[in-house]
């Protein structure tokens, strides 16, 4: 029992240390990411190789013992920004191998709120994010969004913006992770990429104008008298607001 | 587009401000071959320094208007700068906003000028551009002009998400003193047409889907709150009729605020939001917690309880139903306990099947146990420390208990938690 396993960062690397784990019944103290062949820095340290066949049979069998709801809460807190996301996922699975299906009622079991909790703030943060982006029209014709979301939510938000968007070129770029949705509108395909900025985009002038009448019009929309800053301050938290066009910088 | 738009954009803004009905949700479009879709829960883009979220591109193609309403800003006897935006106009603006994500869509609400006809087919022509000359999918939720021909209310119902036409006062007496160009009729009678296409409409698809839609996110309506004198039983009692009988998808509420000085309107600037609030409350238990407004209000006590939710305040003349064993009530029973909300409820349905719930796991499955604590017992343990008596209930529901014994469970997780978006808030959001 215990120990320290460390995986390369991916869903897949990930499935693959459970794998492992599964079978031998262990729970470890701690599950940790290292950049791959770094792994004998620390003694004690178990690294586990990505395994892409295993993952498959792996896939299979979770999707016999678990509801597709149960794996959606899994890959969703995945994708949390949250110390223990991996520990979670090892508990829930853990508790799965032993009741079953069961596990998709047992919504107040300590090994399953703690999960579907954090699933449901990152599917709840990807929600907020599908009003929060905000396109900046540069030249080329390329569509392009900067946020800084608390979670990895790119992988949830892109279908929704690829099937609206079909038509244009766009990018939508997490400031806080590093990395990027690229769509492409001729291949109607999207990927996500790493990603750095090192220049302010260049706007075209339909895009000033735009931007000045957004602003202009979001203004207006208050209701002097029903002024409630507290509860816009709950809606749209001081945090995502850099990244709308609508608030003074 | 010239400057001059900056400005007609924030008069027409302006005048369309005050229409609280701001939902994308309940219409699925698919994006074919153009721009835009509409999802079915709604999306809210931004949220103004009021606290209302933006989410349609609300505006008046004209705040000029032949008629004189006493509640209205665009009235014909106020003196204002009049701007009319020509139907492309209004595309351009929706598309241009559009394809930055800052709006879900269109909201199209405009003043009445030359006739309701004439106005009717301005709003058509707009929307028509969008769907037909921009290939835009995204949600349109249109107003109906009271008195326009049916036939163009059948062909605003064609290109919209939503129609809706606004009732504004409850009754015909109050209609007949601050609105006298509008009848009751001249309201009314679209909105049962709108209904009756709808019903035909979804009958045809149901045979083809070749069949265009109509309205695929039915229609709303908005009434005015303290404008006038009617009671709580009185809007209430309006709103159930208007769901069951028209089977309207919303009905706003808006706190009357007094944009305009009329002898006819109340004085004072206080405006009752608080019981715009409550309202929204009852309208809720309406349509999802199946309740009656017979329920909620009678003759005795018209007007809803302003310290109280209205479903405590239920709950606490029917005591003789209280309290509830957490495992072994029905879906009905649980949505009727204050503080157990649809999800809630549903979780707890779901999470009894495999085993007993004690008190300590209703919070973790997001029930209120401030309030719910007064009302339930789970494995015949009670925790509201109190005998079942109204006015003792009262004074602590109000007042409130200090914590004790670790009931309300601290979750392991440092951020709270927010619910699914998709359920529409209090706020009258979505």
């Amino acid at each position: 029992m215990g120990g320290d396993y460390r995986y390369d960062g991916t869903f897949a690397g990930l499935l693959t240390l459970l794998a492992h784990l599964m079978p031998e019944r262990i729970l470890p103290d701690a599950i940790g990411i290292d950049p791959p062949h770094q792994q004998s820095l620390f003694a004690g340290v178990t690294f586990i190789e990505t395994d892409k066949e295993l993952v498959e049979d792996f896939w299979g069998e979770l999707t016999k013992r678990i509801a597709p709801a149960g794996l959606s809460h899994i890959r969703r807190t995945f994708l949390a920004e949250h110390p223990e996301r991996e520990l979670m996922i090892c508990r829930y699975l853990q508790l799965a191998w032993e009741v079953g299906k069961k596990i998709g009622g047992m919504l107040a079991h300590p090994h399953v709120t703690p999960l579907w909790k954090l699933s449901q703030q990152v599917a709840g943060e990807a929600h907020r994010y599908k009003g929060f982006v905000r396109f900046q029209e540069t030249g080329g014709g390329l569509f392009y969004a900067a946020i800084s979301p608390g979670h990895r939510i790119l992988s949830l938000i892109a279908p929704h913006f690829a099937a609206r968007f079909s038509d244009q070129h766009w990018v939508i770029h997490d400031m806080a992770h590093g990395e990027g949705i690229v769509h492409d509108r001729l291949r109607r395909e999207w990927l996500i990429l790493p990603m750095v900025i090192n220049a302010e985009p260049d706007l075209t002038p339909a895009e000033v104008r735009f931007q000045a009448l957004w602003r202009s019009y979001f203004t207006t929309l208050a209701i002097a008298e029903r002024e409630n800053l507290r509860l816009q301050r709950s809606k749209v938290p001081l945090k995502v607001r850099p990244w709308l066009v609508e608030f003074p910088k | 587009m010239a400057s001059d738009i900056m400005e007609k954009l924030a008069i027409l803004a302006a005048g369309a401000k005050y229409d609280v009905s701001c939902a994308s949700s309940g219409s699925f479009r698919r994006n074919k071959e153009g721009i835009g879709n509409a999802a079915s829960c709604g999306i809210c883009h931004s949220w103004t320094s009021d606290g209302r979220c933006v989410s349609l591109l609300k505006l008046l193609m004209t705040n000029s208007c032949i008629y004189d309403c006493a509640y209205c800003i665009n009235r014909r006897s106020n003196d204002s700068r009049r701007v009319i935006l020509t139907p492309a106009e209004v595309a351009e603006l929706t598309i241009g906003f559009y394809r930055r994500n800052y709006i879900e869509g269109l909201f199209l609400s405009t003043g009445v000028v030359r006739s309701p006809d004439y106005t009717m087919e301005l709003l058509i022509e707009a929307v028509r551009t969008l769907r037909q000359e921009y290939r835009f999918n995204g949600y349109i939720h249109l107003k109906l002009v009271p008195g326009a021909d049916p036939l163009l209310v059948e062909k605003a119902g064609l290109l919209a998400d939503r129609v809706s036409i606004n009732l504004e006062l409850p009754t015909r007496e109050s209609l007949a003193l601050l609105a006298p160009d509008k009848s009751r009729e001249s309201v009314v009678g679209p909105m049962r047409q709108v209904n009756s296409l709808i019903v035909v409409n979804r009958e045809e698809r149901s045979v083809s889907r070749r069949v265009p839609r109509f309205a695929p996110a039915g229609q709303s309506t908005q009434l005015i709150v303290g404008a006038t004198s009617e009671s709580d039983l009185q809007i209430v009692t309006l709103s159930e009729q208007l769901y069951n009988r028209f089977a309207l998808k919303r009905v706003y509420y808006s706190a009357f605020i007094p944009v305009v000085a009329d002898t006819r309107l109340p004085a004072g600037s206080t405006s009752p939001h608080r019981r715009e609030h409550r309202l929204y409350q009852a309208d809720w238990l309406l349509r999802y917690y199946g309740f009656s407004a017979f329920e909620l209000l009678d003759e005795g006590s018209p007007n809803l309880d302003m310290e109280l939710d209205p479903k405590t305040g239920w709950a606490l003349r029917h005591l003789e139903l209280f309290p509830v064993e957490i495992n072994r009530a029905d879906h009905e029973e649980l949505l009727r306990v204050p503080g157990i909300g649809v999800r809630s409820a549903q979780r707890i349905v779901r999470a009894r099947r495999q085993g007993h719930l004690g008190i300590d796991d209703l919070a973790k499955l997001g029930v209120v146990m401030k309030r719910a604590r007064y009302f339930i017992t789970a494995r015949g343990r009670y925790i509201g420390g109190c005998a079942m008596d109204s006015r003792l209930l009262l004074r602590k529901l109000i007042v409130g208990v200090p914590q004790q014994g670790g009931m309300q469970m601290e979750l392991p997780l440092s951020r709270p938690v927010k619910s699914d978006e998709c359920i529409g808030l209090v706020s009258g959001e979505l």
